[in-house]
């Protein structure tokens, strides 16, 4: 299967930094539906309280190197387009089977009731909202490379999370 | 050729036709019926009043003004009455569904013996369930109501094959198929009135479990509400407990992954478990949020590599 290239970018997500304003949610609600309304956000910020270290993690679309998504979708709605990197949906192709909603272990895309289609984070064809209205600098986008590293270090190198 | 026709009932038929408020689609198919036979040999007389005739052949999905008039001329019409709804809108009120002035559907005002199904219903469609309806005999009938090839019948729905995703009910344009969630199982029912042959189920199902069967009888009596059903177990959450997607998509779902994506043992053991996660709890604790990222990384990594 096509690798995308190295030099394409990806949001990356670091928990440390977060402040859990959720200002992601709503600059994303803004951009992708016009209205504050969080639910319809593509990216989603869960607190825990309980935790002392890391205590928020971030529903957010990894824009994946071989997307389960796009490998699910029976009408090829979702593309990983090999030039940017970007895994995106094409609105008019969906049908609504919510495949990619189930088989995505994050459920990234999220079922729109109104357009009775699955819709998910398109990296705002270039300038993520999300990114740009982080204020504490959690949600930055860098090269794909680059944040394999920073998300092997996070997920993969430490013991389980308690 | 004309084939030669009979009419084994007792009496003549005398059929008033009724407009109520239709596109005039159905008409137009009504009167196409007599570029395929001598409707009079059939036996059939159009009346121009409804006290001569006794059947009425309604077409359309009554609406504000239509309501009284075929009332009455229902109560004209000689008995025995029989009614015969042509269309989609007769029976269900089809693409005017929802309109301000509408007052159907047509059994909601009258009984109705009848239904033919179709938007319109072809005029062969509309013979046969007339022959069906007076009981004609008509020589080489069977070839004339063949279905051409292209033409489509009733949908049905594979248990087997279906996977209980719900993409049909979704692209169906006249809301004919019904998804129902009753706890542990999910129903799809195609409602068999609503149904306008349009194949969109059958060209959007994932898994070919829908099709709009070739020759399939078109007209049906009475209260007859679904052409096929499935019924699909749904999956208990693993941690919450609640029934959330049926089994059989999420097996597709992951046969799917099998066949385009290269995952290691390891990482599809993973990827299984969370796949038994409801989308709900997926994203509600912080635990299952790292799980899923864990997972998502690795499968980087391994292509990085």
């Amino acid at each position: 299967m096509a690798r995308s290239q190295p030099d394409t970018d990806v949001i990356v997500y670091e928990p440390q930094l977060c402040t859990g304003c959720r200002y992601c949610e709503v600059a994303c609600a803004v951009w992708h539906c016009g209205q504050i309304d969080v639910t319809r956000s593509r990216i989603r910020i869960l607190f825990d309280e309980e935790r002392t270290a890391e205590r928020y993690s971030a529903v957010n679309c990894q824009h994946c190197d071989d997307p389960i998504c796009c490998a699910v979708c029976p009408p090829e709605a979702l593309q990983k387009d090999q030039k940017t990197g970007w895994v995106t949906q094409n609105s008019s192709k969906c049908v609504g089977c919510e495949m990619c909603i189930v088989a995505c272990p994050l459920s990234v895309p999220i079922f729109d009731a109104a357009l009775r289609v699955a819709v998910k984070c398109d990296f705002c064809l270039g300038a993520p909202e999300c990114v740009t209205h982080c204020s504490s600098g959690a949600l930055r986008v860098c090269a794909r490379d680059e944040a394999a590293r920073f998300n092997e270090r996070l997920y993969l190198s430490v013991k389980e999370d308690q | 050729m004309i084939p030669k026709v009979w009419n084994v009932s007792t009496q003549a038929t005398r059929i008033y036709r009724f407009d109520a408020s239709g596109c005039n689609g159905c008409d137009i198919e009504v009167l196409g019926i007599s570029a395929l036979v001598p409707v009079a040999e059939l036996g059939i007389e159009i009346a121009e009043r409804p006290e001569d005739a006794n059947l009425l052949l309604v077409t359309g999905g009554a609406n504000l003004k239509s309501k009284q008039e075929l009332e009455s001329a229902y109560r004209a019409i000689r008995e025995p009455r029989t009614v015969v709804a042509v269309g989609s809108c007769a029976a269900t009120m089809g693409i005017f569904k929802g309109g301000y002035s509408m007052t159907g559907p047509i059994d909601a005002i009258i009984p109705v013996d009848w239904y033919i199904m179709g938007c319109p219903p072809r005029p062969q469609v509309i013979l046969g369930a007339l022959a069906d309806t007076l009981q004609l005999k008509v020589e080489g009938i069977e070839a004339l109501l063949r279905t051409p090839q292209g033409f489509r019948g009733d949908p049905h729905v594979d248990q087997e094959k279906c996977v209980g995703c719900g993409a049909c009910a979704h692209v169906c344009p006249a809301d004919a198929i019904e998804i129902v969630g009753n706890g542990t199982e999910r129903l799809v029912r195609f409602m068999r009135k609503d149904c306008i042959f349009c194949a969109s189920c059958q060209e959007v199902c994932p898994s070919e479990a829908v099709e709009l069967r070739f020759g399939d009888k078109v007209w049906f009596q009475g209260k007859e509400t679904s052409t096929s059903e499935a019924r699909l177990p749904l999956r208990a959450c693993l941690l919450c407990g609640a029934p959330y997607v049926p089994d059989a998509q999420l097996n597709w779902a992951l046969r799917r992954v099998d066949e385009k994506l290269e995952v290691g043992a390891a990482d599809r053991s993973r990827l299984q478990r969370s796949l038994n996660i409801c989308m709900q709890c997926r994203r509600k604790s912080l635990s299952e949020v790292r799980e899923a990222k864990r997972i998502l990384a690795s499968l980087a990594t391994r292509i990085s590599a």
